[in-house]
């Protein structure tokens, strides 16, 4: 098996301009968000990238996808696809069914960024491990369970002799933790801590069919998550949850930008002057606070 | 007597040499289950000592926790059933070591055992000592079994995250968008649920209490129906009796409101939310903490409520939560406060996003999440019932089975069962709609109007089940064939077999694992609806726990069209139904049978309200909520509500700010009572005034004790004597050991003088019995306390009975003086009455054997409210037992809350807010005896019968106390020798509190345990006062420096005997003692308050020089009082009360 498809989702009212920000990257470059995931992709080995977007925001998407992709970095093909009419994310990527084929696929949220703890992009374990495998897999990450109401979180047993590899037997759109601790196990994993979606999937095409009923059955498509589609999986298909080393940073949290600018800052070329400018900021402000 | 067993007990029975051990380990059914008392029938004490050692051993070792706990509960009952009570095997004396009993009160079981085990290894066995290790053998198996409820609690899927969340960003629960959506009036919307009750119909023996479902899942089944209720006659038509309400409110606090209990306030800060005793609003803390609302894991985490309302419903936002129970009292036996509970826990449940949909039924994964928690609920308010409890949150009728624990369970490898049991709803197609239908037709279900404390039951029903006590092991089994036996007549519509199952069940099994299923109110209703409705009563349904309270009667319906019709619905017996009420006739009567039988029994038996007859219908929905329209928010909150909010008034918002501030202002514990019960109170007052009056109470004296009090110089620390007082056990010939009997001439003595009529019994019964009744205002005299002979029998019937046998024997009546107070004289009058109505005699001494004579005293104190120094004596400076973790802060929190309450009523003011008598007080036992002088009873007997020389003094709750010849000859010999009293002492065991006999500065008396200048010292006392004394008539009199003709001579109320008695009594101390009473209001609500009053005390006799007191040690089963209803339980099962029956000619 092989993946050569990727599809970004970016039509969102909210979300919309977020792909479209500006950072700098490690290698001390300006981007906009959405180059960054396409290095990701292309990281990966992904040829062909299917952006979902606002019809209005084609041309302004295609712009952002020419910046100069990172060094070493080949640029994969990029394709617009439009949502016609603001439905939700559920539609949204339905409308790469076409792109996709009946080939597995990468996808990549928008609004999310991802930075590795190593020196493996999370993109391209993911794949690796699908095309390893054979299967469909979502990246996860331990997390608190305060942070449940944010997240799709999933549960099964670990795969034995691979690390961090899980086969998903559950799958819960922003569980209550009373219901995480009732359906989502996962041995292993800290009191607390479940297995959350980190925005990075590899799926089978065999995906959209529930996602369509799914979407045709809901009396407000803009409720219709990924996860009740991912549902089905589970004792239709193998589909597996990779523990993955890096972290993600959603940019559509408050300060989401700013943070995921430091955390790339932090961890490139400029490490050094980002510090020393952040720690002059911390200085400055406790001079004030000593001078009154 | 028998051989007295070797001191050495280090000889021990390897464990796997041990027969009991062997039982334990057994895998088959039929040595498994075999009970206690027949493995060691016919050993003797040496080799009970050695299975001892090996069972301690065992359990010392054994992993599997059910084997532990057995081997606990049979160490415990061969110490307390077969060797402590094996007296005469054991030899005299013996001591607890006082160092082994702290450890035992500070629950620290496991070294209170080495310290005992260590004493009985040193000493050799003693009937203290055995006493001792049962009580912490007892204590450490309820603990093991305690420890493992609350793991699995805890534990239990859905339940262990509220136990990490230490902080209120680690909440991960949000409202719900749509309760966060303000209307056009910028209101919030209002959340209702609405809950049935649950009945059951097969009252299962309490299988479903955790100790037994979690380790004989097998065993634990019962049949549970849903049911809305109406009280008839009043409501329109049965509803769900619980109604709760949710919504955000515009002010970052937790508003609590319980309508029914008057009680509302506004908690801003977190401590208040686990302080559940502080008012009456526990349950709903308890059920916001379980739901996770409040984590209880964020206890003591130092952080703001005002942080977590943030992160859960937004800023500058809070919850108010509104309950309310329909006027269903207390004690209906319907699992009414788990239901609340349970109610408030799915409310919440839905707010916060933990149910599928916000509104309609929970679907079953969320009915166990919330019948779990609910568990969890109970357990964090310090209580606990059975797991069949939140049935009410159930549709329908349901059949709830215990279940294996399979590998994957928490508790697989731990216990046998799990926590949670398996709910099977009965659809139509296994209990079909006719059969429903019939079934609301035939059956009343009544409340009688008795609450009662199920504790002790609960534990004694443990108990024998872990010990397979052969009788109760045998009852288990049989109910598992009557629920068969109800499964297929609620099949079938079989009301008549319906009816016979359940009441064979009640009057076999039921009664037999739970004697206090029955009493004698229950058995005379029972009797009396037989007696009215002959055969168109067809059967009585125990409803469940204990007796008095919710119970159900099986009729044929009134009209023959009736009966059997289908089609008219699960409600069709209730009020407002198709055609009308088929049983309204019947219940108008039945209702008339339980006012009059409440009546007759009220004042020997606790009611707490008046019986109701209800309406019902089975629920088909569980519990369910709606969001309440704007428009009908009015009309769906209770109308209670409004008022409450009205009065409490601007005070919340300001009691926000400061917990100090918060009971004072809004509900409290300062406010205990609700509001409506101070013009109770008012009115009450005034007859006290007038009661007081006409008793010709001793104000002057009062305001002297008052202003004592309140300047410290007298007090509970006051009652002790002085440190410097030297206390020392006996010494050898101090007490004449009489255990094993009087020789033979001191018993042909005594029968002379019986058969001579020379002897009158004393019968004390002017107290308050509060120890017995929890300070209910009843007669202990008259308390029909268990069924001996076949019939329920009082404490008066027993010692009655005693002396008829006596005076059958002797062939000369034996005459008993019953003395009275202003609180037991009128009832004990009337009683008189009745029975001689009854026996068909006109006069009140119908009995010629036993002619009874009422003594009675007039002298009453009035209570006030105690110093917040005696509290804190009470509570923090004397030793007390501490309770399990959750019940202790329960416990303490409610004492902060009764100390806030003497603060702010007035320390040292007089008690007043309460029925007048409740307000009074008797003034000590001392003056019993002094009033029969006074009111003229005793001459009027010497008048009949001069040569009575002999009185035999007792109190009515000792009872094996009876003109024993022996003793009488014993006594006798005494007064020869110059003696004035014959006092009775028994050997200490561990429940005997309240001093002993004791060298005091080298004399020889009798000291009361409140007056032992250290607490410790009266272990060192081997001999525990009975109260019971022999009297020379004559020396008494002379040491109240009368004769035989001055009192002869005397009228009643003779100014020189009354002179005489107040000599005597300035030689005595004057204790000040905490007693609980008891404040009843509401639908069955009933508050314990301690108050203060004063006492002279019997035994303070012993301490003057002018009056020759001997001491002589008898039998247990002779001197043991029956205090505490917990201690009833071991009295019929240890012989005493066969012995006793055996000496009772009823």
């Amino acid at each position: 098996m092989k993946i050569r498809k990727a599809v970004i989702t970016a039509a969102g009212p909210e979300q919309r301009e977020l792909p479209l920000q500006r950072l700098v990257d490690r290698d001390g470059a300006a981007k906009s968000a959405l180059r960054l995931l396409l290095d990701e992709a292309a990281a990966a080995g992904i040829g062909e990238v299917a952006l979902v977007v606002h019809p209005d925001d084609r041309q302004r998407y295609l712009a952002a996808a020419g910046d100069a992709p990172a060094p070493g970095s080949a640029a994969p093909r990029v394709t617009c696809l439009s949502q016609p009419a603001p439905r939700g994310y559920a539609d949204a990527l339905l409308q790469a069914r076409a792109f996709v084929g009946d080939e597995p696929f990468l996808h990549l949220v928008g609004d999310h960024l991802f930075l590795p703890r190593g020196a493996t992009r999370p993109a391209a374990e993911l794949v690796a491990v699908a095309e390893r495998e054979g299967a469909a897999v979502s990246a996860v990450q331990a997390t608190r369970e305060a942070h449940l109401r944010e997240y799709g979180a999933v549960g099964g047993p670990r795969v034995p002799g691979k690390e961090r590899l899980f086969a998903i037997d559950a799958v819960v759109e922003k569980p209550t933790p009373t219901e995480a601790e009732q359906k989502l196990f996962v041995p292993g994993l800290r009191a607390g801590h479940y297995l959350c979606f980190f925005g990075m999937h590899v799926l089978p095409a065999a995906l959209f069919e529930p996602l369509a009923v799914a979407l045709h059955a809901a009396a407000d498509p803009r409720k219709v998550s990924l996860t009740e589609a991912l549902a089905t999986l589970p004792g239709r298909a193998r589909w597996l949850a990779l523990e993955v080393e890096a972290t993600r940073f959603n940019l559509g949290e408050k300060y989401g930008l700013l943070i995921a600018q430091l955390a790339l800052g932090l961890s490139g070329d400029d490490r050094d002057d980002v510090l020393a400018q952040v720690t002059e900021l911390l200085l400055a402000r406790e001079k004030g606070r000593a001078s009154r | 007597m028998s051989r007295p067993v070797s001191p050495s007990v280090s000889q021990t029975a390897s464990p796997t040499a041990s027969r009991l051990v062997a039982l334990l380990t057994a895998t088959d059914d039929a040595t498994r289950h075999r009970s206690l008392d027949g493995a060691v029938a016919g050993l003797a004490p040496a080799e009970l000592l050695a299975e001892c050692a090996a069972l301690d051993a065992f359990r010392a070792t054994t992993d599997n926790l059910y084997e532990r706990v057995r081997a606990l509960f049979f160490l415990q009952a061969i110490h307390r059933y077969h060797l402590a009570a094996r007296a005469d095997a054991l030899p005299a004396g013996g001591r607890i070591p006082h160092d082994g009993q702290q450890l035992l009160l500070d629950r620290r079981f496991e070294e209170a055992i080495g310290r005992f085990r260590a004493a009985l290894e040193s000493e050799g066995p003693s009937e203290a000592l055995c006493s001792a290790l049962a009580a912490a053998y007892r204590g450490l198996a309820f603990q093991t079994l305690a420890d493992q409820v609350r793991r699995s609690v805890r534990s239990v899927r859905g339940n262990q995250w509220m136990f990490r969340c230490g902080h209120p960003l680690d909440q991960p629960l949000q409202l719900r968008a749509e309760l966060l959506q303000r209307d056009a009036t910028g209101r919030f919307p209002l959340l209702r649920e609405r809950t049935p009750v649950r009945m059951d119909l097969t009252h299962c023996g309490w299988s479903d209490i955790f100790f037994l479902g979690m380790d004989y899942p097998e065993g634990a089944r019962v049949l549970n129906v849903s049911i809305d209720l109406g009280v008839h006659g009043r409501d329109a038509a049965p509803a769900p009796p619980v109604e709760t309400f949710l919504r955000v409110i515009d002010a970052p606090v937790i508003r609590l409101t319980s309508v029914d209990l008057g009680a509302t306030a506004d908690l801003g800060e977190l401590p208040l939310l686990f302080d559940f005793a502080r008012d009456y609003l526990g349950l709903l803390k308890a059920a916001l903490l379980a739901a996770g609302v409040v984590p209880p894991g964020i206890e003591g985490s130092g952080t703001s409520l005002r942080e977590l309302l943030e992160r859960l419903v937004g800023p500058g936002r809070g919850l108010e939560l509104i309950s309310h129970v329909r006027a269903i009292p207390k004690g209906s036996r319907l699992a009414v406060s788990t239901t609340l509970l349970g109610s408030l826990i799915s409310l919440c449940m839905r707010a916060t996003g933990q149910s599928r949909t916000l509104t309609g039924m929970l679907d079953e994964a969320e009915r166990r999440t919330c019948a779990a928690r609910a568990i969890l609920g109970e357990w964090l308010g310090g209580s606990g019932g059975g797991w069949q409890d939140s049935g009410g949150l159930w549709p329908g009728i349901k059949l709830i089975e215990g279940v294996a624990a399979a590998p994957g369970d928490p508790e697989h490898g731990l216990s046998r069962g799990r926590l949670l049991p398996r709910h099977t709803l009965l659809g139509r197609e296994r209990v079909p709609e006719s059969a429903r239908a019939k079934l609301a037709r035939s059956l009343v279900l009544v409340h009688g109007g008795m609450a009662q404390n199920v504790g002790p039951i609960l534990e004694m029903v443990t108990e024998k089940y872990l010990l397979r006590s052969d009788r109760e092991w045998r009852a288990r089994q049989e109910t598992g064939a009557i629920l068969e036996q109800l499964m297929a007549a609620l099949a079938s519509g079989d009301v008549k077999a319906l009816a016979d199952a359940t009441t064979r069940n009640f009057f076999g099994p039921i009664t037999t694992i739970i004697p206090q299923a029955t009493n004698a109110f229950t058995e005379r209703v029972i009797e009396q609806v037989r007696a009215r409705f002959g055969a168109r009563f067809q059967g009585f349904w125990m409803l469940g726990g204990m007796s008095g309270g919710g119970m159900g009667f099986i009729f044929e319906p009134e009209r023959a069209s009736d009966g059997g019709a289908d089609g008219a619905g699960s409600g069709g017996g209730m009020s407002g139904a198709r055609g009308g009420d088929p049983l309204a006739a019947t219940k108008r009567e039945l209702q008339a049978i339980l006012s009059a039988a409440k009546r007759e029994l009220e004042e020997a038996l606790p009611f707490a309200m008046e019986p109701v007859v209800y309406d019902f219908a089975i629920n088909e929905c569980g519990t369910f909520a709606d969001l309440v329209p704007i428009e009908a928010e009015a009309a769906a909150l209770p109308s209670g509500y409004a008022p409450l909010r009205a009065r409490a008034g601007g005070a919340a918002a300001a009691a926000t700010a400061s917990a100090a501030a918060a009971p004072a202002k809004s509900g409290g514990a300062n406010a205990k009572s609700p509001s409506g019960t101070s013009a109770a109170g008012a009115a009450g007052a005034a007859s006290l005034d007038e009661l007081l009056a006409q008793l010709g109470f001793d104000r002057v004296e009062h305001e002297q004790i008052r202003a004592d009090l309140v300047a410290g110089r007298i007090g509970l620390a006051q009652n002790r004597l002085s440190q410097h007082a030297v206390v020392r056990d006996v010494e050898s010939g101090d007490v004449a050991d009489l255990r094993g009997g009087a020789p033979a001439d001191d018993v042909a003595r005594g029968e002379a003088a019986l058969r001579r009529g020379e002897v009158a019994i004393v019968t004390l019964a002017a107290g308050a019995g509060s120890r017995w009744s929890g300070g209910a205002n009843v007669v202990k005299a008259l308390f029909p306390f268990a069924k001996l002979g076949g019939r329920f029998r009082s404490f008066l019937d027993v010692h009655v009975a005693k002396s008829r046998r006596i005076a059958r024997e002797s062939g000369v009546a034996l005459p008993h003086f019953v003395t009275t107070s202003t609180f037991t004289h009128a009832a004990l009058e009337r009683h008189l009455a009745r029975t001689a109505e009854q026996d068909g005699s006109a006069a009140a001494d119908a009995d010629r054997d036993v002619p009874l004579r009422l003594s009675p005293g007039r002298a009453v104190g009035l209570r006030l409210i105690p110093m917040e120094r005696d509290l804190r004596f009470a509570w923090e400076e004397t030793r007390h037992q501490r309770l399990d973790v959750q019940a202790q802060k329960v416990r303490e929190s409610l004492h902060a809350a009764l100390i806030g309450w003497a603060r702010a009523a007035g320390e040292g003011s007089d008690y007043r807010d309460n029925l007048p008598l409740q307000c009074l007080h008797p003034v000590g036992h001392f003056y019993e005896l002094p009033n029969l002088l006074k009111n003229g009873a005793l001459a009027a007997l010497l008048r009949e019968r001069p040569h009575l020389s002999t009185l035999l003094l007792h109190n009515i709750d000792t009872l094996g106390a009876d003109a024993d010849a022996g003793l009488l000859g014993r006594h006798l010999r005494h007064v020869a020798e110059g003696g004035a009293l014959t006092f009775e002492v028994i050997a200490r065991q561990l429940e005997d509190r309240g001093g002993g006999l004791a060298r005091v500065d080298g004399r020889l008396r009798l000291v009361e345990g409140l007056a032992l200048p250290r607490e410790e010292q009266e272990l060192e006392l081997r001999w525990y006062n009975s109260m019971t004394t022999w009297i020379d008539v004559d020396a008494l009199l002379a040491c109240f420096g009368l004769t035989r003709a001055q009192l002869l001579a005397a009228a009643p109320d003779d100014a020189t005997v009354a002179a005489a008695v107040r000599r005597v009594a300035a030689q005595l101390p004057t204790y000040v003692t905490l007693k609980d009473v008891k404040k009843r209001w509401g639908h069955g609500q009933e508050d314990v308050f301690p108050v203060t009053q004063f006492e002279k005390l019997w035994s303070d006799l012993t301490a003057l020089p002018n009056l020759a007191c001997r001491f002589v040690a008898v039998p247990r089963v002779r001197g043991q009082q029956l205090k505490d209803p917990a201690q009833l339980d071991p009295w019929l099962r240890d012989g005493s009360a066969a012995a006793i029956t055996a000496r009772c000619a009823f």
